[in-house]
């Protein structure tokens, strides 16, 4: 059980990040301060940065400007503490590796160079497999699995991770019902069990339900806090404006951010 | 060379040296293919030509490892050029390699020509580079080349966890830490190392084959890498002996050509037979 949050550091601090591809600038001056325990929800139209914000986080792109600090620290000195959970497109499905190699690959940091996993990397890879429910098909190659069972894939590399902070990048993006529900029961139970998953998501219909906290971002944070006080009609209008698509999603979201307040 | 005895012996050396040289291209060619950089391999090959006729200009000799030593700086800098285009134009990636290709490609063909044009003395010989003629090797130089094969093939088995990887998943390597950048060049730069050591065997033209068909052929029959690895350098092995017993059987037999199609023969075999991959297992189960 994590307890350096006894600490009094914040788990996620973004103090005034700018991040470009090029010249073209993705996120501005992000100011963002997320607290563990708990499950908090990055939302935002496609093209927003949330993505990229995670990236941020773990040092995948470069900042023009600003600073992260997890637990307090830079990265760099607290990676151990961290996992992830990456877009499952960002990966070729056809690659010659089973479920059982992709966990395994969670424990690799901590094997540091050259050094193979053995019995010990193989049973924490295994109770990871089994906690996402596909214990049975650890020796199955990746790409004859359903895309939930992929997405579960990863989740359970994370978990082999054991790290007290998690990013996930869109884990439910084309995830079946019943893969949702395992991934979700799971998120869950990290937040029970005293750590921070902080997840990158599209759905608004469903973040009402699932998150303690969450942030909105469109290339700027527009509100960040407490799920049921964020999601308001007038943060959401400013976060969506000019996504006519969302609309109709917006007004069910909204419905329910009212409902669960 | 001066007893007729001396002779088998010599043949013998080159084809066991020459096997190890086809299984590590084999081995190291897995990772060029699973990043998806066999294009970008022949490139680099196809440089190694003008590598290897500058060397003789710029030092005078023509020893096996000083040419090789010209072989792997032209083909680093080929990937090099090919990097550069793409940071710095609009250039597309296909375009890119094939303009790295041709030129590089070209400059070694000019270079060639004009050495044989003037009649220096030692430069004939370099021809052989361009399809690869095993028969010309000396046992000592067939055993240099098989030292550095197996120095190449035992850092990827080393390196075998952390290859597979960052050639799997990049972006969750570099989250966990991991020096993905390193770890990227060294691949590139063992494959630049193959694509030089396979030079004398298969030449410029077609030494991408010894490290492209062999595990394109081996992803038919598993799915598992360490498996792949294996496989591949086995069939590069056999395709590597077939080309010089071929090139030691007819004398004025190029090995480059026997070689690949030898593997091209088991490749077929490979993408046909396979079970679960194969084209007959895809049928039956269609």
């Amino acid at each position: 059980m994590p307890d350096s949050g006894a600490s009094a550091c914040p788990a996620v601090e973004f103090h005034d990040v700018t991040v470009a591809y090029g010249r073209r600038p993705v996120l501005w001056n992000i100011d963002l301060v997320i607290e563990a325990p708990g499950l908090f929800g990055i939302l935002g139209p496609n093209g927003a940065g949330k993505s990229t914000l995670l990236k941020a986080a773990l040092g995948l792109v470069p900042l023009v400007g600003g600073r992260v600090a997890l637990f307090g620290r830079p990265l760099a000195e607290v990676r151990s503490r961290i996992g992830y959970v990456p877009q499952r497109e960002t990966v070729d499905w056809d690659f010659p590796v089973n479920v059982m190699d992709v966990v395994l690959m969670g424990t690799y940091a901590r094997l540091g160079w050259w050094r193979r996993p053995g019995a010990a990397e193989r049973e924490r890879a295994r109770a990871a497999l089994d906690r996402v429910g596909l214990a049975d098909l650890a020796g199955r190659q990746i790409g004859r699995l359903s895309g939930g069972q992929q997405q579960r894939v990863f989740l359970a590399r994370a978990l082999a991770q054991d790290a007290e902070l998690y990013f996930l990048d869109e884990p439910l993006a084309g995830v079946d019902v019943r893969s949702q529900e395992r991934i979700f029961r799971v998120l869950d139970d990290l937040r029970r069990e005293g750590r921070l998953v902080v997840v990158v998501h599209h759905d608004l219909r469903t973040a009402a339900d699932w998150f303690d906290g969450v942030a909105l971002v469109d290339m700027r944070l527009v509100a960040a806090g407490p799920t049921a006080a964020v999601l308001t009609p007038e943060n959401l209008r400013r976060t969506y404006a000019g996504h006519i698509d969302v609309l109709d999603e917006l007004g069910r979201a909204v419905e329910r951010g009212g409902r669960t307040a | 060379m001066n007893s007729l005895a001396a002779i088998p012996y010599n043949t013998l050396v080159v084809a066991a040296a020459v096997a190890v040289v086809g299984f590590a291209s084999g081995v190291v060619g897995c990772f060029g293919v699973l990043r998806r950089r066999a294009l970008a391999g022949d490139a680099a090959a196809h440089a190694t030509l003008a590598g290897v006729v500058a060397a003789f200009v710029v030092t005078g000799r023509r020893d096996l490892p000083t040419l090789l030593a010209g072989a792997f700086v032209a083909a680093v800098a080929s990937l090099g050029c090919l990097v550069l285009i793409r940071r710095f134009t609009r250039t597309r990636d296909d375009a890119a390699t094939a303009l790295v290709l041709s030129v590089s490609f070209g400059i070694g063909i000019v270079l060639l020509s004009g050495l044989s044009a003037r009649g220096i003395s030692g430069a004939g010989g370099l021809e052989q580079f361009l399809l690869g003629h095993t028969a010309a090797l000396t046992a000592t130089d067939a055993i240099t080349l098989a030292v550095v094969s197996a120095m190449v093939v035992l850092v990827v088995w080393a390196g075998l966890k952390e290859a597979t990887l960052v050639s799997f998943d990049p972006a969750f390597a570099a989250a966990t830490g991991w020096p993905v950048a390193v770890i990227d060049y060294a691949l590139v730069a063992l494959g630049a190392a193959m694509v030089g050591v396979g030079l004398p065997a298969a030449g410029a033209v077609l030494v991408t084959a010894l490290v492209v068909i062999p595990p394109v052929a081996a992803r038919q029959w598993t799915d598992r890498v360490p498996t792949m690895l294996i496989l591949a350098g086995v069939i590069g092995l056999v395709a590597a002996v077939g080309g010089v017993a071929a090139s030691a059987a007819v004398p004025r037999l190029a090995t480059g050509p026997t070689i690949v199609l030898v593997a091209a023969g088991l490749f077929a075999v490979s993408f046909f037979c396979a079970p679960e991959r194969g084209w007959f297992a895809r049928r039956r189960g269609a």
